[in-house]
């Protein structure tokens, strides 16, 4: 009756905002940035970027609790870059990474397409696998 | 430290199949591929039995146990990030022809056998036309197919059985299909399952293995070992390793081919990248004045506040002037310098009501350009569409408008 509707797991609210950044007042250089409706999906990826920077002391993310739809991200720099600009340069970063992979899967799947290797029966294979189940073999029933 | 990080990206598709690709993802990050994987399983529009009205049952299941079967059908979904809303979206009432797709179940049993209700007896009603909703060119986006049950009278497709019934029972039900993602349902994953493997001979020790005496006699080498080196017994631990290698199998469940899973994933966590980015940028680059100048000035701000530093030399130079992360047309906003793996061009097709949704479309590619700028590879059109929408649409990017409007925090106090 009053359950909460489940997209608001990953759709942004009207008033929120994507990220609030918090800065440290006792750990010089270091932030906390709070990122919503976002997961361990974009919060390792980001910290392992983030990590391999060399301007970087620390960096590490928590998804706080597994029902609230948020995760923390905080990030110390050694002084020469904010960790606001160290967090963009990652996704820059990362965009860039996904981008190049993009261009290379569309070339791939160009190469396997003219080599004609989708059969053309459609899910043949399922269709091949249906026709073992039947046989009562597939499992042992003890 | 890390030498990955100048090396590109390997990409080898080892296996296509219809419904599967089997491929080697190499010089990335352990959790890079995991998101990766992530994000195809759980982030992946597509659509299914959302709602089901039983107007008859008198089959031995009940109404929720066969409502729960239907949902789990999958529906033929291809361009679905076009050719259909989000009803939380669309501002029908409770669902129309842009948002919703209505199926229909009616099958009843007059001989003395026992009669399988499959899927192949849904029935897509074909959207009749209303003045609900706004109007939109969704309808046209949609292949001949799209709605109906995976393989449905395909000879060489079993179908997905539903129920079972006897004589005299009958089954008639209307179902109205949704769009979603698996993060709401899992019925609404394009994938029935990711492999995903690394390290085959586990040299990195990331498990340990259960043995009686010796755990290399015990437990067999898996297909993947042939792509690595096997260890010499004389080799010592490595403990500063990290795996570069990584085994794919992706499985679709039909809603959407192999192909398609893969871009739009890509394309998928490249939205939540930018958005996290534009989030930052109008965080700290907020206008003094702040408070109520945001929402009108959304459009007006994105390009200025979107132009990556050039230090991170990540995007050439950003030719985008006027649309924000959508260039104008003819692409070319946007040539990633990192890599030299050639540009990838953003269409503004999918800029629609720019008002709305500063956003909305994130990274968009247009293949006919990306594959001009390959050279080698001939432009695809996967999905039967030409330039699938890389935003997941406007879930993210209607939000996007917001927080520009409130005064926030200026970055200061750096100790630098």
């Amino acid at each position: 009756m009053n359950a909460p509707n489940r997209f608001e797991l990953f759709v942004l609210e009207d008033t929120e905002k994507h990220v609030e950044v918090t800065e440290d007042t006792k750990i010089p250089n270091a932030a906390t940035f709070k990122i919503l409706k976002q997961d361990h999906t974009l919060g390792n990826m980001i910290r392992a970027q983030v990590l391999a920077m060399p301007q970087v002391l620390f960096a590490g993310y928590k998804v706080p609790h597994p029902l609230h739809p948020y995760f923390l991200l905080k990030i110390q720099t050694d002084g020469t870059m904010t960790p606001q600009a160290v967090l963009e340069q990652a996704c820059t970063k990362l965009i860039a990474t996904i981008s190049s992979l993009e261009a290379k899967f569309k070339r791939e799947f160009s190469f396997k397409m003219t080599e004609g290797t989708v059969p053309e029966d459609p899910y043949g294979t399922t269709g091949a696998g249906a026709q073992g189940w039947g046989t009562g073999k597939d499992y042992l029933d003890f | 430290m890390q030498t990955y990080e100048d090396s590109e990206p390997i990409v080898r598709i080892r296996d296509y199949k219809q419904d599967r690709v089997n491929f080697m993802l190499e010089n990335v990050d352990l959790a890079f591929a995991n998101s990766f994987r992530r994000v195809v399983q759980a982030d992946i529009p597509t659509i299914a039995v959302d709602m089901v009205e039983v107007e008859a049952n008198t089959t031995v299941l009940p109404d929720e146990f066969i409502a729960h079967r239907i949902g789990m059908v999958p529906l033929v979904s291809t361009n679905c990030d076009e050719g259909m809303r989000y009803t939380r979206d669309c501002i029908c009432l409770s669902g129309c022809r842009y948002c919703s797709i209505e199926l229909r179940l009616d099958v009843s049993c007059n001989d003395n056998r026992t009669m399988e209700v499959t899927s192949n007896h849904l029935e897509v009603i074909p959207p009749f036309s209303s003045d609900e909703g706004s109007p939109g060119d969704e309808l046209t986006k949609r292949g001949d197919d799209f709605g109906q049950p995976v393989g449905k009278n395909k000879a060489d497709v079993p179908p997905v059985l539903i129920c079972k019934i006897r004589k005299g029972q009958e089954l008639k039900l209307r179902c109205v299909a949704k769009k979603g993602i698996a993060k709401e349902h899992a019925k609404w994953s394009p994938c029935s399952a990711v492999a995903f493997e690394y390290d085959p001979y586990n040299k990195l020790r990331h498990t340990t293995y259960w043995h009686e005496a010796d755990p290399r006699t015990e437990w067999p080498i898996g297909e993947n070992a042939k792509e690595e080196e096997a260890p010499r017994d004389d080799e010592v631990f490595d403990f500063n390793a990290k795996p570069r290698k990584f085994y794919f199998e992706v499985e679709t469940d039909g809603s959407l081919g192999p192909q398609e899973v893969i871009m739009k994933g890509l394309a998928e966590l490249q939205t939540k990248l930018a958005n996290l980015i534009l989030g930052l940028k109008s965080e700290t680059d907020m206008p003094p004045t702040g408070g109520d100048t945001g929402l009108a000035g959304v459009n007006g701000h994105v390009p200025t506040a979107w132009v990556p530093p050039s230090s991170s030399g990540t995007w050439g130079q950003n030719a985008a002037s006027g649309a924000g992360y959508a260039s104008p047309a003819g692409g070319g906003g946007w040539s990633s310098g990192g890599g030299g793996s050639g540009g990838w061009s953003t269409s503004p097709a999918q800029n629609t009501g720019g008002s709305t949704s500063a956003w909305t479309t994130s990274p968009t590619q247009n293949s006919g350009g990306a594959s001009g700028a390959w050279g080698t590879s001939p432009a695809q059109t996967w999905g039967g569409s030409s330039s699938p929408n890389a935003g997941s649409g406007s879930g993210w990017g209607t939000s996007a408008q917001q927080g520009w409007g409130s005064p926030t925090q200026q970055a200061s106090g750096w100790n630098l």
